[in-house]
């Protein structure tokens, strides 16, 4: 069974974030980068089926960007996975989704691929649309926001977190796109043995150009932090008013009360 | 000249500290308070491979390189410092003179259950009269067929509770000072060995420090680790690499005490703003900083001379005395910054600066490291 995995490095998210200089995007400078962690959960994933399977499964990872992103590669290969990819492309974050897929299914295309394991989306841009993408560019059945999976008989049973908590079930067929979401799994730890075994592992090289053919379809035009406000909502009136606004503010703007 | 750490150090980095951050982290208060780190931890961190990180793979080590050791040790005392020093006395003092001195039949015996945590390793060298003066030593070993013998005792062992294998030194005469000296591995479950006590200190207090005693250990003659009357030049060969290891402890203990001295004056208001904002405050976060950076720059320097197979007797000297002077001054001026919560156990850097000081202490008294330097510069 050939899976392909694919990760994103982003920000670590405690970062204070900057806009480049062209303004449409952040500066990569001063800034700490680790595995996105959605794809963690799709690289786990992948390495508990091949636990499963043992020799028959066969694990990919394969990253977009420049150079430091071979990190998170090499993260991968620590955990489990069998070779990498890296498409090396020092603007992949000034490429809007539409085309990341085109070049991750460009890549897929005709490998024989059984399954395809992706984060549900990436911590920074968020756009959630990779991973569908690619499905659709290669015909493959596709669900996503996996919170638990198993794998029989060549069927995927995949269960998926649904808004307000409730749950569904999804079966499908190989071949197969999923996108991961939090609780699906706990990551295991990369150990130092296998970091230093990951070092022996394939880790293949491919100019973006020789995948990418597809003109983008959105553009970001500004990046910028939110203005500076002031302290906060101050509730004002009588105990039992103030205690009926925060609640109504809790129900409205978080999940503490429901 | 490239100062960046290379992509794979990067990753053993990252996943060192999510390790420690999930695995030790939680448990650091009570480690102190129980004067024990939990067998379970000591289990996770073994599966993790924080035993043998530069022991090589065919004997069950990761086959990591020295800066790796050194970032382990590191990132795992910015958390805890008496599981910093377990991996440490572990590795330099136990695993490091087996690797270099021992025979085939001896690193294939004992290497595997060092490296994966199996056993816990130790170095027996110091004796109540015996401290920086090796040649004094007063432990006596004889040979009786095929064992020798051994009688007398040790103390400031550090990791001797967990009673694993030791590299113990004793001597079969005196009057020959340091050339008597013989190094032999011993398992401390042995019979004729006794723990008298293991020591209450001002700090690394989940780290066992015991004192032992040997009444007529007996020891296979295979056991000699390296050639007879070799023990002193085995001793101090392996205290120079576990110089940086102590080094490697001494700064993340530092690093430890500066985040959280960092987050704190960002957090605490006096005066109606953070105290962060306050130049009395700021020039302290500027020199602790800097001290850090400096100590980790000859940390690593020094352990990468080890892995390019330089001579580093004077910079593991001197990354050991700096890293450990860093961590006694930051650790107090995190306490400081911290005013009067910097004195209680909960905001933990009371604890650091307790466990800081032994590391101008041991593997060499910092006066030693600077003999051994002043000698180096005026030979």
């Amino acid at each position: 069974m050939k899976i392909l995995i694919c990760v994103k490095q982003v920000p670590d998210m405690e970062s204070r974030f900057k806009p480049d200089n062209a303004g449409v995007w952040f500066s990569d400078t001063d800034l700490a980068f680790r595995m996105n962690e959605y794809d963690e959960y799709a690289v786990e994933q992948a390495v508990q089926l091949r636990e499963q399977l043992g020799d028959a499964a066969d694990l990919t990872v394969l990253s977009i960007g420049p150079d430091r992103i071979v990190e998170a590669l090499k993260k991968a290969l620590a955990m489990g996975c069998d070779r990498a990819v890296h498409i090396q492309d020092p603007a992949a974050a000034l490429k809007d989704p539409w085309q990341i897929a085109a070049i991750i299914a460009a890549f897929a295309k005709d490998k024989g691929f059984d399954l395809i394991f992706t984060g549900l989306q990436s911590q920074d841009r968020g756009s959630a649309q990779v991973g569908v993408t690619v499905a659709e560019r290669l015909g493959f059945a596709c669900t996503t926001t996996l919170v638990g999976f198993a794998f029989a008989d060549g069927v995927i049973t995949a269960k998926r977190e649904l808004e307000g908590g409730v749950k569904g079930v999804v079966k499908l067929r190989t071949p197969a796109l999923v996108t991961c979401q939090l609780g699906l799994n706990v990551p295991r730890y990369p150990t130092l043995p296998n970091i230093m075994k990951s070092k022996k592992k394939e880790l293949v090289t491919i100019p973006v150009a020789d995948l990418l053919h597809e003109e983008a379809l959105a553009v970001t035009a500004r990046f910028y932090p939110p203005a500076k406000k002031g302290g906060g909502i101050v509730l004002e009136g009588d105990v039992g008013d103030m205690a009926e606004k925060l609640i109504a503010i809790l129900k409205e703007k978080t999940n503490v009360l429901r | 000249m490239n100062f960046e750490l290379s992509q794979d150090h990067k990753v053993l980095r990252d996943s060192v500290r999510d390790f420690v951050e999930k695995e030790i982290k939680p448990l650091a208060i009570k480690i102190d308070e129980d004067h024990k780190i939990p067998e379970e931890l000591i289990g996770k961190m073994s599966a993790m491979g924080l035993m043998g990180s530069y022991v090589p793979e065919e004997y069950e080590g990761a086959g990591l390189d020295m800066l790796s050791y050194a970032i382990v040790v590191e990132e795992v005392s910015k958390a805890c410092g008496s599981s910093g020093v377990l991996i440490s006395a572990h590795t330099s003092l136990a695993c490091d003179p087996i690797y270099r001195f021992g025979t085939a039949e001896q690193k294939s015996k004992y290497l595997p259950d060092l490296a994966t945590g199996r056993k816990i390793g130790c170095i027996l060298l110091t004796e109540p009269d015996v401290g920086s003066d090796v040649s004094g030593m007063a432990t006596m070993y004889r040979r009786e067929g095929d064992e020798f013998v051994i009688n007398g005792g040790k103390t400031f062992i550090t990791n001797g509770a967990c009673l694993g294998t030791g590299i113990l030194f004793a001597t079969h005469d005196k009057s020959l000072k340091h050339k008597g000296i013989s190094a032999f591995i011993v398992d401390l479950k042995s019979p004729g060995v006794t723990i008298l006590k293991n020591e209450k200190k001002m700090g690394i207090r989940g780290s066992y420090t015991t004192a032992f005693a040997f009444d007529d250990l007996r020891v296979p003659v295979a056991n000699m680790l390296g050639q007879e009357g070799q023990g002193f030049k085995i001793a101090m060969e392996t205290l120079n690499g576990g110089r940086i290891g102590i080094a490697s402890q001494a700064l993340g203990i530092a690093e430890g005490a500066f985040e959280r001295a960092l987050a704190y004056s960002k957090e605490r208001k006096q005066f109606g703003a953070p105290i962060c904002d306050l130049q009395a405050i700021q020039f302290k976060l500027a020199d602790m900083y800097s001290r850090i950076e400096m100590s980790k720059l000859l940390v690593y320097k020094a352990a990468w001379m080890k892995d390019s197979k330089m001579n580093y007797a004077m910079e593991s000297a001197m990354c050991k005395m700096c890293a450990s002077e860093t961590a006694t001054y930051v650790t107090k001026e995190a306490v400081q910054i911290h005013g009067g919560y910097g004195y209680i156990s909960d905001y933990e850097v009371e604890r650091m600066y307790r466990d800081a000081k032994i590391t101008e202490i041991y593997e060499g008294t910092n006066e030693v490291q600077r003999v051994v330097i002043s000698k180096m510069l005026l030979a």
